[in-house]
Parts: structure tokens; C-alpha cells; sequence
């Protein structure tokens, strides 16, 4: 074929000086800037676009818009791949590959249509009445079969090379949709000062201006659409945004909208998204997002040839494309004869016009007559024959009864219009139907949001204009400012004079309503025999609506059908639930600049960068990422790496980064009483200069978190929390502060940043510090104890302070300094140990050491825990009240066989233990009833050289030397452990008071 | 011993800068040099506070989200009775929330943050895009001017932004450890526009 061959001579917003090559299915085609792929492949002659996703039938295209259901292809090759793409939205660049879909082997030849011969088959409800039973194979053979058999494009499954971005928008006015009624309502809104953003999903501003013969003040419609955009994009207040689809309405005003910022792209351009989803806040909105012409269901309606009336008028007027040269129009109103007009001025012949209402005016008699055709008034189209390669005719049912065939290859259908009310809806909003134009429109619209125009089912151009003009000046008005009065220009008539017709009686073919999910108007007529008639249950019974043009094109006419079957009122049958997203957004949209590493920030430690120059594996701990070990050359397994570091710290000295741990700064003359309330145990008796360990109870009873506190001046406290909840406990003190007891005159503030804080432990750990510290300071044990803090520069004037606090059970300090110095702190107190030996530990090492001294840590702090089953019993104070005290003396709470911490050990040393087993008595089956607690944390001793373990065991402490099995059906284990201390090494704590 | 350097919250993290194209669209420059402390009034000591304040700097403390700046120091305001305090640094932060301690006694909180927080800031004409794609927050000039301040968040990281001049010029603090992933949001995001680094 010749290129081009359907191209109209002249006409069209296209630009015929520069020619586009493309691919459909491998063959090359040519097109212009402007062409949608939809448009370009009309203009090529291309009928055929695509297979049904049940029977395979060929199909075409049938609008030139979002509702698009039937030409779906694969855009694009490789990674790049996007299945389900509508060729109707596409815009044509130079060099686009597109597959057809839903095909074996080929579209014109595709063998799985022989699903069509066993259609009877596929009928409403195939999938539930067929892979019923037996249950024992819905999850190996049906869902699999299913699966395969379901969907029409095929995903890339390659990761995708394109980035997209997210990105916020707020304003005075959104106008969606930039036909008649939104331009106006921007021009209105905008002139009269207002910040005005206006989405379009079109890359070309204009509506329907652009695809029909109309007329504003004296101009084209596709013309003054233009000079409107030119006095837009002039005004520093107003946000334009083509290719932008608004596809939710949610609370307070707020809109998303899909951008797509590279999509009429080969690739998108350097350092720009793909995609960009916005979040649009407005103050107020104007909807002006049209209708959706909808069709007729009648026998073969599917056939390729057979479109949408205002679809083949956007091909011919805005395209120069001609979908057919010899052509009928079936339309029950006046808008679709618009279509014999406009073809009148091309090379298009109508041969036939079949409008089934009894009697047209005079004028459109007039117009058949000019134009040549027949007209069969009160007449119908009861079937359309046609193969893949087109329409061959359609048999009118003429008024009188007879059928008459028209020998056509188009037919263009016209069934009213739909209008675009899912915005109203998104929040809860119900459509009300209007019987003059036999549509629904929007009921009770979002606080804050407007419809204009075709929307509001005013169809005709000046109730557009004039809609556009009073709701943008509303808008503006209610934003605060005044709008300048200015009229409505002057514009064509357009008049609707809808009679409804759903479905034509007496086809003998099979007759589509739902054409991306084959759905049929006898499918509609199985699913009422058998029950399904609310029409959400017609909806999932048959999949109506359900494929990805949520039934655009098809919903009115299936609920209508329905309504016909069961005797009621369309009104009385309702609609289906408007959700968004309007049309489909890319899940890569929403996920924005998170996905990958970036799917949510990561925090660093003050020596990160250190230790991934030493390779330490690194482990997320929350948003941290810490070290979790630090491989020495030849260590291939962590235990190896794990066990050197314990040894190391407990032989000689260690330094781990513990900067993550939450710190609060506490101060007012009232900090000391606060901490009394929400600890168990008293701090306003703190010495200054001492730091204690202290436990924190939830309002409930139960341990909420465990952490030091050191006491630096009379009125101000350093509270440190654990790395996990130093958010929650931040919060819960401004909860106890703000809420319970704002008369406490305490100020307090997360200082965690702040501080570089690193652990530096083990017999040599003060001989290493000691080579740090700033004259005049004095670490020695008499000087600095156990449990005692002193500011003292370090490192030769860093700020710094020094605790003397011990997680390791060895001698050990805590060093903080201002985070921007811990890099270089950590390389000089590495430099200082280095004659020691010093070994840099992880939070694995942390761990082996804290289970070794039976320190409670995440695992046994598990929210069911109280301080008495965590051995903080002797802790809580009998002389104060503290949040969670009355609680914690509950019954359940205070059972002496309640699970409490104690250690294990391996009877036969050799076995390895496993967090998670379950306690069971030795000889007891292994049943819940028999569960006496669980293992919470193992790990292997170094210092023992065997496995150890901390768990909440029944009775606890009371029954150290009791055997019991750790069953651990997970994983295969059930072994047999003695219950012991939780304290492995150094049960008087000599070590870390030396 | 010489004393260790200190190493900045932005350091390695804005490096990817250097590959994208440069110009004036929008220059970004960590703000290693800023002193920062959190100010809380202690209890009843508001309007004592205030006119400390007026009289060490010559600040009339905000009561909202603003920042009122003089003499090199400002105040933002970051809730009822806080604010974030800023001053010159000159290398030795810890004085500035040290002094204003002292300065403050009795009357406020002082907790030093010069290291809790790294700063940005951002400048030209593409700024406001930029932050578009992160901030949620309206920049607008008819909404959002100098002296205007938010605690807010960018790309899931609590930000607190503060605006200083017309050009648009932002300064933008995030928690210390979340500068690498801000970072890396930042150049993905302002890779579209012409960029400028400076150290």
C-alpha cells in the first residue's frame, strides 16, 4: 500500500511538512506531528488494531479519546515495553514501534479465535461455574490456567530504564479539562487574577473544539482555542499542563494528576521523568472534563469499521484521516448528523443515514438528500457484517419492519453522550439522571468543586462557554477576586434531541456491549436470569466495566439493558461506583523517586563512611544502616569475623559506632520530676554527674523501653533510648508533657544527631581513652566510676563527654562528641588502640556480648513483657507513682508463672540453639496447650564456646537447672537446654567496675 | 595529637553534581559555617524571654512560622515557645548555642544542634520547581516569601525550610544522618535544571 493512502488532501491540525516513520506490527507506515498513532494508522489504511480478550474477534478503533477500549497495543520494544497502551492517546513520534496484542500468530491470523466457535462456553459467570471443584485444585491448575489465559498485553519484566517523578501544585482555580467550557473558565478565572493551573489529558488545548466544524466569535472553535491558550500562556499566574491527566478527586480539595512528561518521546529527555504524578491542591475547582459518547448495541457492533460518530468526525476534521469511504451513520440525536455535515467536505460518501426516531427535521432530510444518502428514519441497525479486513455492509431495520442491507466499510454510531462525571464521584458522590438528555450527571459535587459544560450535561457549545465563563468567575470570586463582567462570545447552535436506544431488538449476531471484556448483551440477560441484578453484582458477575476503560464506553448501555430486563427505571437501577484513577496510572508514577535503594531514605552513622572504608557489612537497623561486622582478609563467614571481634573486646578493646542509640535533652527545673513519672525507677535523686539505667512502662503496665540517663547539671538531664524507639519515646514525653502535665516546667528536644557517640570497651578501653582526652581531664576508676560522666574535650579541643557506661559488661565508656568530628574521632581512637589491639565491632559483636551479660534488647522488649518478667522487678518504686504502675499490679500481670527472662544453654554443648523455639517439659507433646515461652535471642559465646540462649520461659528464674526442649518445628530443631542465669560472663560484674 | 578534621553532613553526598549540566538554574551550597541551637522557653518566661532576645540582637521573636534575622543571628520559629536559632559558626559552633545559654538563663532551654542538622541552600530561578517535587508545601511569592519558614518534609525527610530572599534563595535543614538520601533526591530532582555547586 501507497503511504498515506487514507489521508484526507487538505485539513487537519496536522503538519504535513515534516513526515513521521513508525512501526505497527513490524510494517512501516508514515505519519505527522499531530497524529495520534490511532489517527496515523487510519491515515494508513490500518482497520484492524487489535483481538477481544475472550473470543479474539478483530476489532478496530472505536473512539479517538481515553475511553478507547478495543485498540490496545504494546508501545515501545524491550525494557521499554508498555503493554495495554491506547493507540487513541499516543501521540505519533518519529521512529515508534507498537505490536498489536492478544494474537497468535498473528493479527491477522490469530488461532485463538476459535474461542469465538465455543462462545457458548465463555458466557457470564464461565470462571466461577467451571473451576469450582475439586478445592484442591483452585491454587495448582486454575489459577494458572486462568492466569495464562487472562490479560491481553505482555509486561516487559525487565526493570524499567525511565525514572519518574513526583511533584506538588497549588492554586486558586484547577480547571480540568481545557475544551470550550475549561478554557473559558481559565480565561475567566485568570483575568480576574486568580492563580489558575489547567490539565488537559490532550497534548493540544482545545476539547472537541479541535475535532468539530464549530465556530466562537466569528473564528474557528480550533482557532479561538488557540488564541485562548496564547492569552494563558502569557499570564505568569496561570500553570498550563497538557498531556495531564486529573484522574482523582480526594479531601480538602486536593487532585492527583498523571503528567506525561516524556511519553510522545523515542525516550524521554536527558534528566527529565517519564512520567510525573502530581499532587494538585486547589482552593477551588472547576470540572470541564466533557462526555464520552456512548454506543448502540446492536448485532456485529464490534466489527472493525464500526466507530464512534464524534470519533470519526476527530478523524476526518482535527486528522485529515478517513476511517471509511463509504459510510452509514446511526445516530438517535442531532449531534451525530454533525457527521454527514462534515463528511459532505470531504471525499467521504455517506450512503446511509438510519435514525430511529419516527421523524428528522426538514434540515437534516435536506442534508441526506445533499449528501446523497439514504434515510431510513425511525429505522435501526440490527447488524454489521465485516471480517479482519473491514466492514462489509449493515442490514437497517427500516421502520416499516424489512431489512435492508447497506453495502458500506464504515459505520459511524451516535447512542448521546455520556458525561464525564467521575471526578464528582471519587468522594463518596452519587450521579442523578437526567431524562431530558437520558444521561447521568453529577449529583452533589465535592465541596470546593464545579462542573461546566458537556460535563454538567450541557452539551451544546454555548451552554459551555456560558458555564466556563459564570463558574470561572465563581471560582475566582470565592478564591477573593472580583471578576471584570465580560459576556459570552458568540457561537454555533448545537442541539441534542436525544431519543434513547440502548440495544437494538432483533439482531441476529452477537451484539457487544463491554467490548475490552466481551461482554454481551446476552451475558447482561444471563446474569438477570440468574440472579445478578444489582448492577454491582452485574458488574463482577460478567466483568462489565472491569477491564481497563472501566467500561466508559459501555456502562450506561449494560445497566440500561438491565434495567429493561427487570422492569425498573435507570435511575431506580443506579451506577456502579466511580474510583479512581480515571484512567490507568503506572505504579511507577506513584512510587516516584522511591523505588530501589531510594524507597525510603537511609540514615548514616557520623563513621559511616569509615567503616565501608574498612568493608564492614552493613545491616538496616530501622532507617539506619549500621555495621554489623567488620571481615578481616580470609574471613568468609560472619560467626568467624563475629567471634574474633567479641574476643577482642573482652580480651583487649573494641569500638563500635552506638551514635543511632535516641538521645533526649532534658531541662526546666521540673525535669527531674518528669523523669520520676515516666521511668520506674527515681532520677530526681540522681547525683549531677552520675548516669543510671532506667525502665519506662506503657500506660498498660508493660515495658515500653530501657535506656540511661545521666544527670549533667540540677535542672538538666540526657536521656538516651533505644535505636528503635527514639521516636516513639520522644513522642511519648511530649505527650506526657502536653497532655498530662503541662504544668511541669521542663523543655526537652531529641539531640540523636547531634552526637557522635562510639563505644569503646574491654580491659584496655581506658588506657586507649586516656591517650584521647584533653588535659586536665582524669579518667581513672577513682575519678570517673562506674556509672559517672565528664564533659572533657578530646583529641586536642573536640568537645566532648564521656560516660562511663557498659552494654558489654567489660570496663567500658561511651564517647560523644559533635557529629562532624565523629569520622575523625573514630580514626584516632582506632589510632590510640591500636597498640592494644584495638578491633573495630558491629552490632552483631553488640549483640553476642549483651546476650553473654543477659541485657534485655528488642527481643525480649516485645510488648508483652513487663519489668518483672525482664528482671527489673527490684526497680520499680514503691515510693512514687510512674506511668504504668497501677496497671503493672494487675493479676495477669503479676502471675508468678507468667514467661520470664532466663538464659538456656545446650545440654549436649555441640547443638545449636534458634531464636524462636518454642519451651515444651521433656517428655510433654508439642502442642500450644504444652507451650511453656519461646527462645528470644541466641547467639554463640565466644567466651564459652558454645551457643547460648535468653528466652521467657514459664516461672523464669525460679527453675534455673530444669531441663526442658527447644522445639523449633520451623526449622527442624528440638533440642534439650538447661535453664540458667541470662548473665553467661562475669555474673558479679567485677569487669566493669575495674 | 593535631585535632581531627571535621567532616561535613554534605561530604560525598553531592558529588553526582558534577555530571549534570551547569549554569545558574539553581545553585546549591551546604551551609557548613551555621550554628545552630533549639530555644524553649522555659514555663511563664515568654515575654522575659522576648525582651532578652530584642535587647541581645535586636529580634522581635517570632510567635509563628517565621524567621526574623539581624546581625547575622536568626530565630525561627518551630512550635509555641521554640525556635531554632542560627549564627555564624566560624568554626567553633558549639559557642553560639554555649553563649546563648548563658545569655538565656532561667529564661529559655538551649540545646546545641549545629551538628544535628545539615543545611542547603538552595538559589535561582529554577528553586522553586526544584522543591515542587519534594516540598509539599505552596512556594509561591503570594504565599510563601522571606522571612517565611515550614517544618514540613521532602521525599519523606523532615525538613524544616526557611526562605531568605526574593531571588528565590531557600535554606533547608534535615536531620544530619538523612544528607545522603536528600542529597540524592536533590540532584535527581534538580538534574533537569541547569546546576551550580559551590563548596
Amino acid at each position: 500500500m501507497s503511504g498515506q493512502a487514507r489521508r484526507l488532501s487538505s485539513g487537519g491540525l496536522i503538519d504535513r511538512s515534516r513526515t513521521l516513520s513508525f512501526r505497527f506490527d513490524g510494517k512501516p507506515m508514515t505519519g505527522h506531528p499531530g497524529d495520534t498513532l490511532a489517527s496515523a494508522l487510519i491515515a494508513n489504511g490500518t482497520v484492524l488494531a487489535g483481538r477481544s480478550f475472550k473470543y479474539h474477534r478483530p476489532r478496530g478503533i472505536l473512539t479517538a479519546g481515553s475511553e478507547e477500549p478495543n485498540a490496545l497495543v504494546e508501545l515501545r520494544t524491550g525494557a521499554r515495553r508498555e503493554a495495554n497502551t491506547k493507540a487513541t492517546t499516543i501521540e505519533l513520534y518519529d521512529g515508534l514501534e507498537a505490536h498489536s496484542q492478544n494474537r497468535w500468530p498473528s493479527l491477522d491470523f490469530d488461532l485463538m479465535s476459535v474461542n469465538s466457535l465455543a462462545s457458548p462456553i465463555f458466557v457470564a459467570g464461565f470462571y466461577y461455574k467451571t473451576f469450582m471443584w475439586p478445592a484442591a485444585f483452585w491454587e495448582r491448575l486454575y489459577e494458572p490456567l486462568i492466569r495464562r489465559a487472562a490479560g491481553l498485553g505482555k509486561a516487559s519484566k525487565e526493570p524499567d530504564p525511565d525514572t519518574y517523578e513526583k511533584a506538588f501544585a497549588f492554586c486558586d482555580v484547577l480547571v480540568i479539562g481545557a475544551g470550550p467550557a475549561g478554557l473559558m473558565a481559565a480565561l475567566t478565572a485568570s483575568r480576574a487574577g486568580a492563580r489558575v493551573i489547567l490539565c488537559d489529558e490532550d497534548f493540544r488545548f482545545g476539547g472537541r473544539l479541535l475535532s468539530e466544524t464549530l465556530s466562537i466569535g466569528g473564528q474557528s472553535g480550533a482557532d479561538w482555542a488557540a488564541a485562548a491558550a496564547a492569552e494563558l500562556v502569557q499570564n505568569p499566574a496561570v500553570t498550563l499542563m497538557r498531556r495531564t491527566t486529573v484522574f482523582g478527586g480526594y479531601d480538602q480539595g486536593t487532585y492527583g494528576a498523571l503528567e506525561r512528561v516524556g511519553d510522545h518521546l523515542p525516550v524521554p529527555l536527558p534528566h527529565t521523568p517519564r512520567q510525573r504524578l502530581w499532587k494538585i491542591v486547589a482552593k477551588r475547582a472547576v470540572l470541564a472534563a466533557g462526555a464520552v459518547e456512548r454506543q448502540i448495541v446492536f448485532g456485529g457492533n464490534d466489527r472493525p469499521g464500526v466507530m464512534m460518530a464524534s470519533a470519526l468526525r476527530s478523524y476526518v476534521n482535527r486528522f485529515a484521516a478517513a476511517p471509511a469511504r463509504r459510510l452509514a451513520v446511526f445516530t438517535n440525536n442531532d449531534d451525530g448528523w454533525k457527521t454527514v455535515a462534515d463528511c459532505l467536505r470531504t471525499d467521504v460518501r455517506v450512503e446511509a443515514v438510519i435514525d430511529p426516531r419516527p421523524a428528522v427535521p426538514d434540515a437534516f432530510r435536506r442534508l441526506a438528500a445533499q449528501a446523497g444518502a439514504r434515510l431510513f428514519e425511525g429505522g435501526q441497525v440490527c447488524d454489521a457484517h465485516g471480517t479482519a479486513r473491514g466492514l462489509q455492509s449493515v442490514d437497517v431495520l427500516t421502520a416499516a419492519g424489512s431489512t435492508v442491507p447497506v453495502s458500506v466499510d464504515g459505520l459511524a454510531m451516535s447512542g448521546g453522550w455520556n458525561p464525564a462525571v467521575a471526578l464528582t464521584c471519587h468522594l463518596g458522590g452519587r450521579p442523578v439522571w437526567r431524562d431530558d438528555i437520558s444521561a447521568f450527571v453529577a449529583g452533589a459535587a465535592p465541596p470546593g468543586l464545579t462542573v461546566a459544560g458537556a460535563a454538567a450535561g450541557g452539551f451544546d457549545l454555548r451552554s459551555c462557554l456560558a458555564d466556563g465563563l459564570r463558574l470561572g468567575a465563581e471560582a475566582a470570586e470565592a478564591t477573593g477576586f472580583k471578576a471584570a463582567g465580560s459576556t459570552v462570545p458568540e457561537a454555533s447552535d448545537e442541539t441534542l434531541n436525544l431519543m434513547p436506544l440502548w440495544k437494538v431488538a432483533g439482531s441476529r449476531t452477537k451484539a457487544f456491549v463491554d467490548f475490552q471484556n466481551d461482554v454481551t448483551a446476552k451475558d447482561i440477560a444471563l446474569a438477570e436470569r440468574e440472579g445478578f441484578r444489582s448492577v454491582e453484582h452485574l458488574k463482577r458477575y460478567t466483568t462489565l466495566g472491569m477491564a481497563t476503560d472501566q467500561g466508559k464506553t459501555a456502562n450506561v448501555n449494560g445497566l440500561a439493558i438491565m434495567a429493561s430486563l427487570t422492569g425498573k427505571s435507570i435511575p431506580e437501577t443506579g451506577t456502579t461506583t466511580f474510583r479512581p484513577p480515571y484512567t490507568p496510572v503506572a505504579i511507577g508514577a506513584f512510587a516516584g523517586h522511591h523505588r530501589e535503594k531510594h524507597f525510603r531514605s537511609t540514615r548514616l552513622t557520623p563513621s559511616h563512611a569509615w567503616a565501608a572504608e574498612q568493608g564492614a557489612v552493613f545491616v538496616e537497623s530501622g532507617q539506619w544502616l549500621r555495621a554489623q561486622w567488620f571481615p578481616k582478609p580470609g574471613e568468609t563467614d560472619w560467626l568467624t569475623s563475629v567471634s574474633r571481634e567479641v574476643k577482642a573486646v573482652r580480651e583487649g578493646v573494641g569500638v563500635c559506632d552506638v551514635s543511632t542509640l535516641g538521645k533526649i535533652d532534658i531541662q526546666g527545673p521540673d525535669a527531674g520530676l518528669l523523669l520520676d513519672r515516666v521511668y520506674i525507677n527515681t532520677f530526681s535523686a540522681l547525683a549531677v554527674g552520675k548516669v543510671r539505667y532506667g525502665a519506662m512502662l506503657r500506660e498498660d503496665g508493660i515495658v515500653m523501653d530501657d535506656g540511661t540517663t545521666a544527670r549533667l547539671a540540677d535542672d538538666h538531664y540526657l536521656m538516651s533510648t533505644t535505636t528503635a524507639n527514639a521516636g516513639k519515646v520522644m513522642q511519648h514525653l511530649e505527650f506526657c508533657h502536653q497532655v498530662l502535665w503541662p504544668e511541669l516546667d521542663v523543655q526537652m528536644v531529641s539531640v540523636t544527631e547531634q552526637w557522635a557517640q562510639f563505644s569503646v570497651a574491654g580491659p584496655r578501653a581506658r588506657d586507649t581513652l586516656a591517650k584521647l582526652v584533653d588535659p586536665p581531664a582524669d579518667i581513672s576508676n577513682a575519678a570517673l566510676p562506674y556509672m559517672g560522666v565528664i564533659d572533657t574535650a578530646v583529641c586536642g579541643g573536640v568537645p566532648g563527654r564521656l560516660f562511663r557506661i557498659s552494654f558489654s559488661g567489660e570496663l567500658a565508656y561511651e564517647l560523644a562528641v559533635p557529629a562532624r568530628y565523629g569520622d575523625g574521632v573514630m580514626r584516632a581512637i582506632v589510632a590510640a588502640g591500636a597498640e592494644y589491639g584495638i578491633v573495630a565491632y558491629g552490632t552483631e559483636a553488640l549483640g553476642v556480648m549483651r546476650i553473654e551479660k543477659g541485657h534485655p534488647a528488642g527481643n525480649e522488649l516485645n510488648g508483652t513483657a513487663t519489668a518483672r518478667d525482664l528482671g527489673f522487678g527490684k526497680l520499680m518504686s514503691q515510693k512514687k507513682d510512674y506511668i504504668g504502675r497501677v496497671m503493672a499490679e494487675r493479676p495477669g500481670l503479676t502471675d508468678p508463672d507468667r514467661p520470664a527472662l532466663a538464659g538456656f544453654k545446650p545440654v549436649k554443648r555441640a547443638d545449636r540453639l534458634r531464636a524462636g523455639a518454642h519451651f515444651l517439659g521433656l517428655g510433654a507433646e508439642a502442642t500450644a496447650r504444652n507451650d511453656e515461652g519461646y527462645m528470644t535471642s541466641v547467639a554463640f559465646s565466644p567466651s564459652l564456646s558454645h551457643w547460648i540462649g535468653l528466652g521467657l520461659i514459664k516461672g523464669g528464674p525460679a527453675r534455673y537447672g530444669e531441663h526442658v526442649r527447644a522445639y523449633d518445628p520451623v526449622r527442624g530443631g528440638d533440642i534439650e537446654v538447661e535453664i540458667c542465669s541470662p548473665v553467661f560472663v562475669d555474673p558479679e560484674g567485677v569487669r566493669l567496675r575495674v | 595529637m593535631s585535632s581531627p578534621l571535621p567532616r561535613f553532613a554534605f561530604t560525598g553526598h553531592l558529588s553526582a553534581v558534577g555530571s549534570l549540566p551547569a549554569g545558574t538554574g539553581i545553585a546549591v551550597t551546604p551551609c557548613n559555617d551555621l550554628a545552630l541551637a533549639t530555644v524553649i522557653a522555659r514555663k511563664g518566661q515568654a515575654a522575659l524571654l522576648a525582651e532578652r532576645i530584642r535587647a541581645l540582637f535586636g529580634i522581635t521573636l517570632p510567635t509563628g512560622p517565621k524567621r526574623v534575622a539581624a546581625g547575622g543571628v536568626a530565630f525561627i520559629g518551630m512550635g509555641p515557645g521554640q525556635w531554632l536559632a542560627t549564627g555564624q559558626a566560624d568554626g567553633d559552633p558549639q559557642v553560639f548555642a554555649a553563649k546563648l545559654k548563658q545569655d538565656l538563663i532561667g529564661l529559655a532551654s538551649v540545646s546545641d544542634q549545629s551538628d544535628a542538622r545539615a543545611v542547603l541552600r538552595l538559589s535561582g530561578a529554577a528553586a522553586r520547581q526544584v522543591l515542587a517535587k519534594g516540598l509539599p508545601i505552596d512556594l509561591h511569592p503570594r504565599v510563601f516569601g522571606p522571612g517565611d519558614a515550614a517544618l514540613s518534609q521532602i521525599a519523606l525527610i523532615g525538613a524544616h525550610v526557611w526562605q531568605i530572599d526574593e531571588r528565590p534563595t531557600y535554606e533547608i535543614a534535615v536531620f544530619r544522618s538523612l544528607a545522603g538520601s536528600f542529597a540524592d533526591w536533590l540532584i535527581a530532582s534538580a538534574a533537569e535544571f541547569r546546576i551550580a555547586t559551590m563548596p
